[in-house]
This record gives C-alpha cells, sequence and structure tokens, in this order.
C-alpha cells in the first residue's frame, strides 16, 4: 500500500471509508476503499467478497467503475483488505446539487440528461447481462466525470448474481426512494425491473432536480408513488392485491406524468412512462431502452 | 443464458488440460506424481462434499468450492498450501461467495466431528488465514458457472427430463476431475446427457445435430469420464494416504499452539 498517497477521505461505503488517493509512481488517482477484516469473526465480509467478485466480473465494462486491483495488508496485526478503484471527481448526487443549489442554479442541458441515461442504461444492461442485479441504484451510487461526461455504476455490494428460478431475496435492500413498488408490497420474486424502477427515478431526478418520489417510511413511499401514478389495480398489475404487505389504500387518480417533469420533451416521458409501469414484467428493459427512441438524436458512436 | 459465460471470468480461465496437469516444484520434489496429484485433489472433492453434508449447504456451493481448490492447485503447491487446510476454506469462501455462509465456527466443529486424524484438525485461525491466501491465489476471481442450469434447460428442450437424476448425479462426478477447469460447463453438461442416454438406449443423434456443437468435444469428455470412472474403483484409502503422505508437512506449519 506504500504505493499510494492518501489525499482525502471522499466518503463512507456500504462497509468501509472511501479514500481519495495517488499512485506515488504514475501519479494516476485512485479510490481506495478500506475494509477490516475482523479475523477473530468471519474473515472477508460476504459483502466484500461479492463486490470483489462481481466487480471481477463487471468492470470491463465502460459504465462500471473499474477494479484496478486488491491489496490485502497487515498492519499492526489488523487486517486490511483495500479495494483500489478507478478515480472519478463526483456522483450524480454531488452533480444534480451542484445545479441546484449554488450561486448559479440551472436545470441540466437536457443532451447531458440524455448521455447520462444512456450510459446508465448501458451500464445496468450490462449487469443483466451477466445476471447480476444492482439493487441499490441511486443517484449517490453513480460516479460522474464532469469533463468528460462520463457516468458509471459503482457500489454493487448488494448486487447479486441471479440464477433462474428467480428466489427469495433479503427484503430491505434499496434506498427508500428508488425502491420499486413491487419491494415495498413484499414481493418475494424479484428481477431486473427493481433496477429499471430506480432508473427511472433517476432520470426524472435529473430532469426535476429533486427526487421524484422522497418518501421518508416505507408506506409514505408508496403513497407518493401513487399519489401520482394513480393506485395500482388488479387490471394494471396482475396479483398485486395478493402481494404480502398489499392494504385497502386511498384510491387515487393516476396524474399526468409530464407534469412531474415540465422540462422534459415528450419522448423522454414516453420512455419514463415505460421505466414507471407498475407491473414489473410491463417495465422495459435496460437493453429495449436504448434502442427507445428518446435516444434517437444522441450521437450513439462516442459510447 | 450461455452470453454470461462467454463473456466471464470463467470463460477467460479455462485451462488446457497439460496447463491443470502440472505438478509444481515442491511437491514433485517430495515425489508426488501426476496421479498422487489428481487422487489428492478427488479425496479433496469428496472431503469437501462430506463437509458440506454437514452444514447443510447447495450442491451449488460444493461444486464452487470444489473448483476454487483446483484452480488454486494450477497455482500453488500442495506443500506450502496444505490440501487439508484448503479444501474446508474453500467451502467456506464458497458459502460466502454463493450467499450461504456457513460460520467458520461451525465449520470447525465439524471438521472436528468427522475427522480423527489430527493432521485435518484445524482451528478458526488457519481457516481464516488461509481464506486471505486462497482468496489471493484465485485472483479475487469467484463467480464460476456450472453445468447444473444449462443440464435443465438442454434436457427439457431435449424432451429427456426423465433422464435428471442419473445426469444429474453424472455431473456430480465431474466434480472429482478436473474437468470444469478446461471445458465450457455446457458442454460438460451435454457429455453427461450424452453418457445417460448410452446408458439409457435412447436416440439422441438428431437432437445433438440441430445443436451444431462439436461432437467430437463432447465425445472427448464423455470418454475421459467413462475412464475415470474405470480407475475410480482402484482409488482406495490405502491410495489416497500413501499420496497425502508423501506431503509430509511440517508439524510446525500445522500447530503453532
Amino acid at each position: 500500500m506504500e504505493k499510494y498517497e492518501k489525499l482525502e477521505k471522499v466518503g463512507e461505503g456500504t462497509y468501509g471509508k472511501v479514500y481519495k488517493a495517488q499512485d506515488k509512481t504514475t501519479g494516476q488517482l485512485v479510490a481506495l476503499k478500506k475494509t477490516r477484516l475482523e479475523m477473530d469473526e468471519e474473515g472477508v465480509p460476504p459483502t466484500a467478497l461479492r463486490e470483489v467478485s462481481l466487480l471481477q466480473m463487471l468492470s470491463h465494462s465502460l459504465y462500471v467503475v473499474r477494479l484496478l486491483c486488491v491489496e490485502h495488508v497487515d498492519k499492526n496485526g489488523k487486517r486490511l483488505l483495500y479495494l483500489v478503484f478507478e478515480y472519478l471527481d463526483t456522483d450524480l448526487k454531488k452533480f444534480i446539487d451542484s445545479y441546484r443549489k449554488g450561486p448559479n442554479p440551472r436545470p441540466l442541458p437536457p443532451s447531458l440528461i440524455q448521455s447520462f441515461l444512456y450510459q446508465l442504461c448501458k451500464g445496468v444492461a450490462h449487469c443483466h447481462s451477466h445476471g447480476v442485479l444492482h439493487r441499490d441504484l441511486k443517484p449517490q451510487n453513480l460516479l460522474v466525470d464532469k469533463e468528460k461526461g462520463i457516468l458509471k455504476i459503482a457500489d454493487l455490494g448488494l448486487g447479486r448474481a441471479f440464477t433462474v428460478p428467480l428466489k427469495s431475496y433479503t427484503h430491505e435492500i434499496v434506498t427508500l426512494w428508488y425502491r420499486a413498488p413491487e419491494v415495498l408490497l413484499g414481493t418475494t420474486h424479484y428481477s431486473t425491473g427493481v433496477d429499471m424502477w430506480s432508473v427511472g427515478c433517476i432520470f426524472a431526478e435529473m430532469v426535476r432536480r429533486q427526487a421524484l418520489f422522497p418518501g421518508d417510511s416505507e408506506l409514505q413511499q408508496l403513497l407518493h408513488i401513487f399519489r401520482l401514478l394513480g393506485t395500482p389495480t388488479e387490471e394494471q398489475w396482475p396479483g398485486v392485491s395478493s402481494l404480502r404487505d398489499w392494504h385497502e389504500y386511498p384510491q387515487w387518480k393516476p396524474q399526468n406524468l409530464a407534469r412531474a417533469v415540465p422540462s422534459l420533451e415528450p419522448e423522454g416521458v414516453d420512455l419514463l412512462s415505460r421505466m414507471l409501469q407498475y407491473d414489473p414484467a410491463n417495465r422495459i428493459s435496460a437493453k429495449a431502452a436504448l434502442d427507445h427512441r428518446y435516444f434517437d438524436n444522441l450521437d450513439k458512436s462516442q459510447f | 443464458m450461455a452470453a454470461n459465460f462467454w463473456t466471464s471470468s470463467h470463460f477467460k480461465q479455462l485451462m488446457d488440460q497439460e496447463e491443470v496437469d502440472v505438478v509444481h516444484s515442491p511437491d514433485k520434489e517430495k515425489g508426488i506424481t501426476l496421479e498422487d496429484f489428481k487422487i489428492i485433489k478427488m479425496h479433496m472433492a469428496n472431503y469437501i462434499w462430506k463437509l458440506a453434508q454437514q452444514v447443510k449447504v447447495r450442491q451449488r456451493v460444493v461444486a464452487t468450492a470444489v473448483t476454487y481448490m483446483r484452480r488454486v492447485y494450477t497455482r500453488k503447491s500442495m506443500t506450502e498450501y496444505d490440501p487439508r487446510l484448503v479444501a474446508p476454506t474453500c467451502l467456506y469462501l464458497a458459502s460466502k461467495a454463493e450467499e450461504s455462509t456457513v460460520q467458520a465456527r461451525l465449520l470447525v466443529f465439524y471438521i472436528k466431528k468427522i475427522n480423527t486424524d489430527e493432521k485435518y484438525r484445524y482451528e478458526i485461525k488457519d481457516l481464516l488465514e488461509m481464506e486471505m491466501k486462497v482468496l489471493e491465489a484465485l485472483d479475487y476471481y469467484l463467480v464460476v458457472y456450472h453445468p447444473y442450469r444449462a443440464l435443465s434447460q438442454l434436457l427439457q428442450d431435449a424432451g429427456m427430463t426423465d433422464m435428471t437424476h442419473l445426469s444429474w448425479g453424472l455431473v456430480n462426478d465431474t466434480y472429482k476431475m478436473d474437468l470444469i477447469l478446461i471445458y465450457p460447463p455446457y458442454m460438460i453438461a451435454l457429455a453427461c446427457i450424452y453418457i445417460a442416454s448410452v446408458l439409457k438406449e435412447k436416440d439422441t443423434t438428431a437432437w445433438f445435430e440441430e445443436l451444431r456443437v462439436d461432437m467430437n468435444v463432447v465425445k472427448n469428455i464423455s470418454m475421459e469420464i467413462l475412464d475415470f470412472y474405470d480407475n475410480y474403483k482402484t482409488i482406495n484409502e490405502e491410495r489416497t494416504n500413501a499420496a497425502l503422505n508423501k506431503l509430509a508437512l511440517k508439524p510446525s506449519l500445522v500447530k503453532l499452539e
């Protein structure tokens, strides 16, 4: 680890601190994710193992943060594992904040939203084609290179390879605001649709510069969703009323989605509505989203 | 489905038989032959399976653990990495990677329960230390593909689900060999279906033709499996112990307390 000089602490990951550091010989900036290994207990935490192995598999995509290497160090009897990632200067949350707050509040340029969403769908499609669900997509987990306009998926700690048939997963995984309704309603079988719901929420947030569904409890989260999209019915979403946490809710009528994202062009609203379908089976896949006409005027040769 | 595998690190890590069959020099110096090497790995695959039954994990975890163990020995010697510790460590690691974590304490309890031989009786501390060494030996590549999923899909496609039990058992047995390091999992599945269909006297020629796979490879794998069954009969505990004794690890490496 003497190879790297720690510059500053940049955050707390799912299971440890993250530092910005510099490779002393090459000058390359890296992000160091530190994990302490409690050797008297259970060795390397499974979350870290999962992240490392998924990243080893996925990080050859441009749209997933690249894991450069893994370093294992023994320091005064304490065992540490460092994941060395490429460094990106900011994340999408801070990036959106910079457009909302500060001296010069302004909307994100529509072409940038389009490009970021395209890259996000590319990354998600890549994960899904490898049988990996991210399960915790949110602006904080999307790293951004401001100069180059690049967006990459990070923090795969909660990701897991899924196998067919899909089995029950543990609940309580996605940050509430980006959590799909089937997860909130306690479904036992969920799939790629949970990530696409999150992508939809992130899309809307880039347009609005604030969260689409900022719930502070599971119930509030559902009510936020229902108020905009209408209370789901059996017709739209077969089986919804037999989900574990389904209750009788107030009957809201769907609002016009375009009004929630006023500056978004009609094709964008159409794509968003396909990402926010109640029935996960009807939700657009990441791969299909890449072909949506919202991206028609995007120069795809750069990706 | 297969697309996942072809772009995976598993695919990129497939090796040739000759590479897998290299006995590392520290082992060679102790008189370990290629046959000894294979016998020890097979014995350890069985050991992993036995431990797995005690701690109750899925077959998939066993398969992943055995694959880790076999990969370790394509890179490290048994002299430096005692198989009697590497085997349970791989099971421990696989249980985490496959999301059905087995507590180290529980694993060590069963290690002691099923082994009277002191050489097998490792402590939690040993297991956790070896975990790091195994991780490094594997270069942190932990995602492994297995023939099981392809097997179910292929049998379904062929309308031969009645052969599931037999071919599944055959796939399990392939982990007593190094096939998983050498061939794509779905080719291994096909070889097992091929053997099962021959045993059950089912004509699958047309179905295999439609798949447009290289039948030579399928038949080669099948032959290797059948050869293995022939040789397997001759391997007994005595033969296994003779091979393991050659390693004769220094006691200082085994116990420090």
